[in-house]
């Protein structure tokens, strides 16, 4: 009898306690600035290195490039660049390894959708996805990005 | 004349609310005692280990976070140290140090797990809420830390992805004595439950000797008063550093698994605060090549993770893809004693062994 | 004729009361179990939620009818509506004042017990027709526990009956008048103490729920129900709730009369409320604490702890009422 009166004591005290429950959705949730979210791709940084489709355990980003428009210029640039997120596991190597920081964490992560179709994003959506960018990103930044380009600037 | 009586064939599971998930038992039940019960899995099975031959090393790492979902900081440590203990890599100090603040934090937050689903399981509701609201505050640490609150993904190869982030270091520390006053509100609640030990006391006993042979390690284990630990026996990360009790028990029944695993957050606990009081400044990632190419060999390693013992095998052939991976995975070795529980006992005493048992279904089915 | 149509009137009234009890007991059983769960309960339909169960309930009239194709369709459909009727006809009985009551009957007290025993047929017909296994459990197990539980029940209501003098529920909590120490829960604490178990177990309530035990038989024997069909075996479920703390509050807390002759002048029905509303919030308070017992278990704790309990206290009221006499 000690012990369930004791315990009657406990849900009792609970009553009154503060609830722990967030208003989401009414009230968004705001994660911290590592989240790993749906990623942010901006297509003119890309220089079609292929590295985040090598390193994607899931085989979800599929790219191609085409010529510079540009005839004085030699290099690629990104055609088309889709993310599946049906199986994208947001395990954050992509943005690792990408040397000009063209694809970056968000923090958003509300991805839910009636069909799968809805869930193969192309490089306009993902570039349209501009919000809660992530402050730190690549490990693997090539010089060049390092000098000049804030990427915080879009917080 | 007799009534005439007939055994009933149930199928409990897939879908039902106390298997955890994907796991069936086909029972055969005489009134409400159980006469055979044969466990079928596999429903969750991923084919992690045969994926992983076509991975590279770090790209194994976040399928580990998906096997034991409830415990991925573990799973990654216990990949990356094989990993690391076949390319004999040094980690620095600081990486260490985090892995295992983090790993004692995910052997509370497994075991909230487990404690609020087990008392859901015998009929109680509000355990489970209260649990998850400290496992919260744990998931928010590692939210803050690494950037997910389940599959963390925050081990590499050779050390870890992100150094602590401005203050938490000392969010921890405040988290542990607020954990323990929730403790105590949590003994205040169930432990002196006469019905709930009513539940738990004599159901499910086994001795030391059918724990051993039949494998099982973690609490499953040491409710038997063997004191094995691999943290003690095996020292790996830096647990030699530290003192701390293995707990044990030794009636071998399911309340003996629930104090075993109730002292060992308390244990984590003290664990935490010994370690947040040296770590020690400096680089987060050890001298790692690029790829990581480990020589050509065979190596297994293992860990305590809240389930049991974790191990992990890998015969490398000098590629940076394994040329096989095996896990050890507790939940799955410790699920093998079920059928002989389960004899003779009710329906009801069926959801308190398989709860004390302490399962995860990813884990189970790899 | 007027009689008939004044007695339809009361009765549509009672069901209306009835109805709007079990709509908000259900609300406050959720806003309880959640403010003890550290969450805030139903709170989006309405304002703070007061609409919910009126939008669950719509909810399931409009749901698909489902009968399985190897059930016992004859009984399936009968069932609910076994379970249900004698938990409305309980209510005619019982008086909430001194003058608020439907039917003044002389056995009143056998009257709400007998009747509502009737209801587990419900249930068990409900767990067999369904041809579902954990149903059929579900429903043995209510057989059991409900007849088990049945006893003790009734055993300890005996001494009240013996105190009063009387099986009349009117004249029993008249016996009660003058102040809380005249409330048989004082004298009867024992009494009172088995009845309000055997009455959470009669009501199938944790932690006595096991024939809908959630985690061991996903839902018992209502497991194959959808629908108004489902309904109605909630609805009975509350009614019965709405009975056992209103013969809590007549039997042993003094039904209408106020705890100290003093304060007469508060109406009886509030005082009548105040007390209902306290046994049904401990139903709430307790489901919100504790586990669940196991079969074997329950069946031995009725038998041979509430039991003797019982006929010791019949006994001993029974000596003590002869010494005074
Ligand atoms: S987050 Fe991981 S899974 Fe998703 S696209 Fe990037 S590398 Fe692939
Ligand atoms: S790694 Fe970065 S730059 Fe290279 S292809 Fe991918 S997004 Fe473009």
């Amino acid at each position: 009898m000690k012990g369930i009166a004791k315990g009657l004591g406990v849900t009792m005290k609970h009553m009154f306690a503060p609830k722990v429950t967030s208003a989401y959705p009414d009230v968004p949730i705001d994660m911290p600035d590592r989240f790993r979210g749906v990623q942010y791709f901006e297509p003119d940084l890309c220089i079609v290195c292929n590295q985040c489709v090598r390193i994607c355990p899931t085989d979800c980003i599929t790219l191609t490039g085409k010529p510079n428009p540009d005839p004085l210029k030699k290099n690629k640039v990104i055609d088309t660049f889709n993310v599946n997120f049906e199986i994208c596991i947001l395990c954050d190597l992509c943005t690792e390894v990408c040397p000009t920081e063209a694809i970056v964490m968000t923090n958003n992560f509300e991805l839910a959708a009636y069909s799968r179709d809805e869930l193969y994003k192309d490089k306009e959506w993902l570039y349209a996805n501009n919000t809660h960018i992530r402050s730190e990103n690549s490990t693997n930044l090539s010089p060049a990005a390092k000098g000049g380009k804030d990427n915080g600037s879009e917080r | 004349m007799a009534i005439r009586t007939e055994q009933l064939l149930l199928n409990v599971g897939p879908q039902h609310p106390s298997t955890h998930g994907v796991f069936r038992i086909v029972v055969t039940i005489d009134g409400e005692t159980i006469v055979n019960a044969t466990p079928v899995m596999g429903y969750l099975h991923r084919g992690t280990e045969k994926l992983a031959e076509q991975l590279t090393y770090t790209q194994i790492i976040p399928y580990t976070d998906r096997m034991d979902y409830v415990s991925a900081m573990t799973n990654n440590y216990v990949l990356c140290h094989t990993v690391e203990k076949l390319m004999q890599l040094e980690v620095p100090e600081r990486a260490e140090f985090l892995r295992l603040i983090v790993m004692e934090l995910q052997r509370i937050a497994s075991h909230l797990v487990w404690w609020g689903t087990y008392l859901l399981d015998i009929g109680a509701m509000s355990p489970f809420l209260y649990a998850f609201r400290d496992r919260e505050r744990i998931i928010h640490l590692f939210n803050e830390l690494c950037g997910a609150r389940l599959t963390y993904f925050y081990m590499r190869i050779g050390g870890v992805k992100w150094d602590a982030p401005e203050g938490w270091l000392d969010r921890v520390r405040a988290f542990v004595p607020t954990m323990r006053a929730q403790m105590a509100q949590y003994d205040a609640l169930v432990s002196g439950n006469e019905i709930f030990l009513a539940r738990m006391k004599g159901i499910g006993t086994y001795d030391a000797q059918t724990a051993i042979a039949y494998g099982l390690s973690g609490a499953n284990l040491r409710c038997t008063g063997v004191p094995y630990d691999v943290r003690t026996h095996h020292p790996y990360s830096l647990y030699d550093r530290f003192s701390f009790r293995v707990p044990i028990a030794h009636s071998g029944d399911c309340y003996a698994r629930y104090c075993v695993r109730i002292a060992e957050i308390h244990e984590s606990l003290n664990i935490l605060e010994q370690a947040l009081d040296v770590v020690p400044d400096g680089p987060i990632m050890g001298k790692v090549p690029r790829v990581v190419r480990p020589p050509e060999g065979e190596v297994t390693a293992s860990i305590e993770s809240p389930r049991g013992e974790i191990g992990c095998t890998i015969v490398s052939k000098g590629k940076d893809r394994p040329y096989r991976l095996k896990f050890r995975r507790p939940s799955f070795v410790n699920l093998q004693i079920l059928p002989k529980l389960l004899i003779g006992e009710s329906m009801t005493n069926l959801v308190t062994i398989l709860g004390a048992i302490d399962i995860v279904v990813g884990e189970v089915d790899g | 004729m007027s009689m008939f149509v004044s007695a339809m009137t009361t009765a549509a009234v009672m069901m209306g009361i009835t109805l709007g009890f079990v709509t908000y007991a259900i609300y406050a059983e959720r806003k309880v179990l959640g403010w003890m769960q550290l969450r805030i309960g139903p709170n989006r339909v309405g304002p703070w939620g007061l609409l919910q169960t009126v939008a669950d309930v719509l909810k399931l009239l409009l749901k698909e009818d489902i009968v399985p194709h190897k059930a016992d369709r004859t009984m399936f459909l009968l069932a609910p509506i076994v379970a249900f009727v004698p938990s409305f006809t309980v209510i005619a009985a019982l008086p909430f004042s001194e003058h608020l009551l439907l039917a003044d009957i002389t056995i009143g007290l056998l009257y709400v017990l007998a009747v509502s025993s009737i209801s587990t047929l419900g249930i068990v017909l409900g767990g067999w027709a369904s041809n579902n296994k954990y149903a059929l459990l579900g429903g043995m197990r209510a057989a059991a526990q409900m007849i088990s539980y049945e006893v003790p029940l009734l055993l300890s209501v005996v001494p009240v009956v013996m105190l009063a003098g009387s099986l009349r529920l009117g004249d029993i909590v008249q016996e009660q008048a003058g102040g809380f120490w005249h409330w048989y829960i004082v004298p009867q604490f024992f009494a009172f103490g088995v009845f309000l178990i055997a009455s959470v177990a009669e009501l199938n309530r944790t932690p006595f729920d096991l024939p809908e035990a959630e985690s061991e038989l996903v839902a018992g024997y209502h497991v194959e129900y959808s629908g108004f069909r489902f309904a109605f075996f909630m609805l009975a479920e509350y009614m019965y709730v709405f009975a056992m703390a209103a013969m809590t509050t007549v039997l042993f807390l003094g039904g209408w009369h106020a705890p100290h002759p003093a304060l007469d002048v508060v109406p009886g029905v509030v005082w009548f409320v105040l007390k209902f509303v306290g046994v049904v919030f401990f139903l709430f308070w307790i489901r919100a604490t504790l586990p669940r017992l196991r079969v074997d278990q329950l069946m031995g704790f009725a038998w041979t702890v509430l039991l003797p309990i019982a006929l010791l206290d019949i006994v001993v009221t029974a000596i003590v009422q002869s010494i005074i006499r």
